[in-house]
């Protein structure tokens, strides 16, 4: 992946934008890799560009970065990452960063929402964090920022706050939306999450037992982490913070950003490293996918099947421990290569359990599918839409389950993945059964990445040393964590840290499509939904039931809608 | 369900009996950082590597005492302070049992002596840190003789070097311009 190596990509879409939009539109453009390309355009060509490259060349939003340049040019700057794919050769797929620049003296741009939906999260959070306006948004309230956060203070300008401040709380306000009409009801579920034990507020508006919108608000537990890394840590500590980004999928983290680094500043990877890199990304999802599974098993009662997947995974847990010394967080990468080499004896052991949790696989994954309750409760149920998902850019196994192979381990390959064959997996039920099977399905595969990796690692370094840290240099990193590709993006600072650091994690691409899954199910069902997202509410993170035809709000306990939804009786609306 | 049932009858008792008996881990385990003083040198690379600040330096140069200090509720367990020591003097050890009932039990300290300059009379570097270096350098060969030179020098603080350096350079820059005067 390396800049030189093969032909720089994208030149038909760079030609067809300026057909489309005249030779001038396009005032700059930089590759950071062959695969990474960035133009810039006046702000005013923002929307018309981005959704031109979305919707005309089939590009997907994979993330979206504000920035405070005004030490380096005098402007922000935003970046609109657009991950184009789906071409026949994946040498031909690349990321095409459509960069813009705003003046300080005038902070707005027209906003892209209205004609790509993908990117309302996106530029809800830059008007939080940079106090950028997005002219014409339709949904401009708060994001990430909590509702008693001063206006007028935006904590990643830098000249905003120093990153220890904790201003003084104001007035919380917050206006979740409002559904009028005859016999809906509100049902806050929250602020602690069902399934997940996590803080994140839910409005179902519900007629009777059915939903008909939902609302919710999220970020209760953002943490700041991209602030404390520009602020705090070198950029190779930041490896460690990234990791701890989720409690799951973390290592994927700790890989996007030091790939991105690692691009940015033109490292090569040994080999062998990147062979280590995709061996612990793998135990990762099969412990992450065998945690979903067992969710979804207990989510519509059915206990011992939950209980026996942990079982199963706890041996997934202990590859973890043998190869990295950590049964969760791995701890293993560093800018250039991992720490720890993988020994004979590890491979064997390693070889060992994934023979003994094929064949335990094999038995309660038949038990699990015949179970007749557990096909009836996720059959048709959380349907995302095609035409949504074409819309919201979702990533995953959620969007793999409504028929769009989009894998960025096949995409965009990195790593190993290039080098032994596997398959995506996608299914086009777009319901919760369908994501539980693509996870099913791609434990097999993952099974089977591990092995042949394994077995053709090449000898030689792990680790690259004296490369020289570039700064002001920017790229991306990407990887396929269990619930979808995380997108790292890094600005590389002049004083061993970095000057900006993006973390997309999967999850945020998944939520604003959420409330489309919502509707038109039951409330008993809404737990289900949530969790066959497998959400993350670190990455990002309060349910109310308003009942439209009595006009009363009731809240409901984690407990007693955890309970309808495995028991399907004693609904506590009706109590 | 009847699958089930002998499945479960098959796999017998899947929990261990921690904590009535100890658990095994595997080999490579990273749980708490233990800390040897007798071979620390107080260089402070372990700190700076540290990702998150479990372990910090901090310094008393009135009373010539450099501390080492580690919090375990800091501690991440990532073994980066393993990997710099020079001296091997901290190890990610197999325990994991680390719950304390009050934060000071999760504090280790350590108080090492500073040594004086011999010129400015300040305290700057641990003794120890020194008669590391001195062994060191007697070990690939530093003949005998040299070992009180390079003492002496290594008993002078940055400034003092410093200091020193540039008088050195004015003299010779003074010298070599008085020596073309006079050749003139
Ligand atoms: S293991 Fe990591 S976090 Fe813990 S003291 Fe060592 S360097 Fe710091
Ligand atoms: S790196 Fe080793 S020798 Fe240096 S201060 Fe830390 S523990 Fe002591």
């Amino acid at each position: 992946m390396s800049p030189g190596t093969q032909n720089k990509r994208g030149k038909k879409y760079l030609d067809a934008l300026r057909v489309k939009f005249g030779a001038g539109v396009i005032l700059e453009e930089t590759y950071q890799t062959p695969e990474q390309l960035t133009i810039t355009v006046d702000r005013n060509d923002l929307p018309e560009v981005v959704a031109e490259l979305y919707y005309s060349h089939h590009g997907w939003l994979s993330s979206m970065v504000g920035n405070d340049e005004r030490n380096i040019n005098g402007y922000f700057a935003l970046y609109y990452v657009v991950s184009m794919e789906g071409n026949k050769n994946p040498q031909d797929n690349l990321w095409v960063t459509v960069r813009t620049l705003i003046p300080e003296n005038d902070p707005q741009f027209p906003s892209v929402t209205p004609r790509v939906p993908a990117a309302v999260w996106y530029e809800r959070e830059v008007r939080d964090m940079f106090g950028l306006e997005p002219v014409g948004i339709p949904d401009a309230r708060r994001l990430v920022l909590p509702d008693d956060w001063p206006d007028n203070l935006y904590p990643l300008r830098k000249d905003a706050m120093d990153y220890r401040y904790r201003p003084e709380p104001v007035e919380e306000k917050y206006d979740f939306i409002e559904v009028e009409g005859e016999g809906i009801v509100e049902v806050p579920l929250g602020p602690l999450h069902i399934t997940s034990d996590e803080p994140g507020h839910f409005r179902l508006f519900v007629d009777g037992e059915h939903i008909v919108d939902a609302d919710y608000r999220l970020f209760y537990v953002h943490r700041g982490v991209e602030k404390m890394a520009e602020n705090r840590m070198d950029y190779d500590q930041v490896n460690f913070l990234a990791e701890r980004i989720c409690g799951i999928c973390g290592y994927t983290h700790s890989v996007a950003y030091a790939a991105a680094v690692e691009n940015a500043n033109g490292i090569e990877v040994p080999l062998r490293a990147q062979y280590i890199r995709t061996i612990l990304l793998e135990v990762e999802r099969l412990h992450s996918h065998l945690l979903n599974i067992g969710l979804v098993a207990h989510l519509v009662g059915f206990d011992s099947g939950f209980m026996h997947l942990f079982r199963v995974r706890e041996k997934a847990m202990r590859m973890a421990e043998i190869l990295t010394g950590g049964r969760k967080t791995y701890g293993m990468n560093l800018i250039g290569g991992v720490r720890r080499d993988i020994l004979r004896e590890e491979r064997e052991q390693i070889l060992q359990l994934i023979r003994e949790l094929r064949s335990e696989l094999d038995e309660l994954l038949d038990i699990l599918i015949n179970t007749p309750n557990f096909t009836m409760r996720t059959r048709c149920v959380g349907q995302l839409e095609r035409e949504v998902a074409r819309d919201f850019s979702p990533v995953g196994p959620n969007m793999r389950g409504s028929g769009y192979a989009r894998d960025n381990r096949a995409d965009h390959p990195f790593g190993a993945y290039e080098r032994v064959p596997w398959e995506v997996i996608s299914k086009d039920g777009c319901d919760v059964l369908s994501r539980v099977l693509v996870r099913v399905e791609e434990l097999y595969q993952s099974f089977h990445i591990i092995e042949r990796c394994l077995l053709e690692m090449p000898p030689g370094p792990i680790l690259v040393e004296g490369f020289s840290y570039k700064p002001y240099t920017y790229a991306l990193g990407a990887t396929e964590a269990p619930r979808g590709e995380n997108v790292h993006w890094v600005m590389t600072g002049d004083n061993q840290k970095l000057y900006r650091w993006r973390a997309r994690a999967a999850t945020y691409n998944n939520w604003p499509s959420l409330r489309y899954m919502f509707r038109g199910n039951t409330i008993s069902d809404a737990p289900l939904i949530v969790a066959s997202i497998d959400p993350c509410y670190s990455c990002t993170e309060r349910v109310t039931v308003v009942d439209v035809r009595k006009r009363k709000t009731k809240s409901i306990s984690y407990k007693e809608l955890e309970n309808y939804c495995r028991e399907r009786k004693y609904s506590p609306l009706k109590l | 369900m009847f699958k089930l049932l002998k499945k479960a009858l098959q796999v017998g008792e899947a929990t261990v009996e921690y904590p009535f008996k100890p658990l095994e881990v595997s080999p490579g385990f990273r749980g708490k950082p233990v800390y040897n003083f007798e071979q620390c040198i107080a260089c402070g690379a372990c700190a700076l590597a540290c990702p998150a600040n479990a372990i910090t330096i901090e310094c008393n140069l009135d009373e010539g005492i450099k501390s080492w200090n580690i919090f375990y509720g800091r501690c991440i367990f990532c073994g980066r302070c393993e990997e710099v020591c020079p001296t091997g003097a901290i190890t990610l050890s197999p325990e994991f049992e680390l719950a304390a009932t009050t934060k000071e039990d999760l504090c280790c300290r350590a108080d090492f002596r500073l040594v004086r300059c011999r010129s400015c009379g300040e305290f700057f570097a641990p003794a120890k840190e020194l008669e590391y270096i001195l062994a060191n350098l007697e070990n690939i060969g530093l003949p005998e003789t040299a070992v009180a030179t390079t003492r002496q020098l290594l008993e002078v603080c940055p400034q003092c070097k410093r200091r020193r350096g540039t008088d050195a350079a004015i003299k010779s820059l003074y010298w070599s311009g008085n020596h073309k005067q006079g050749r003139k």
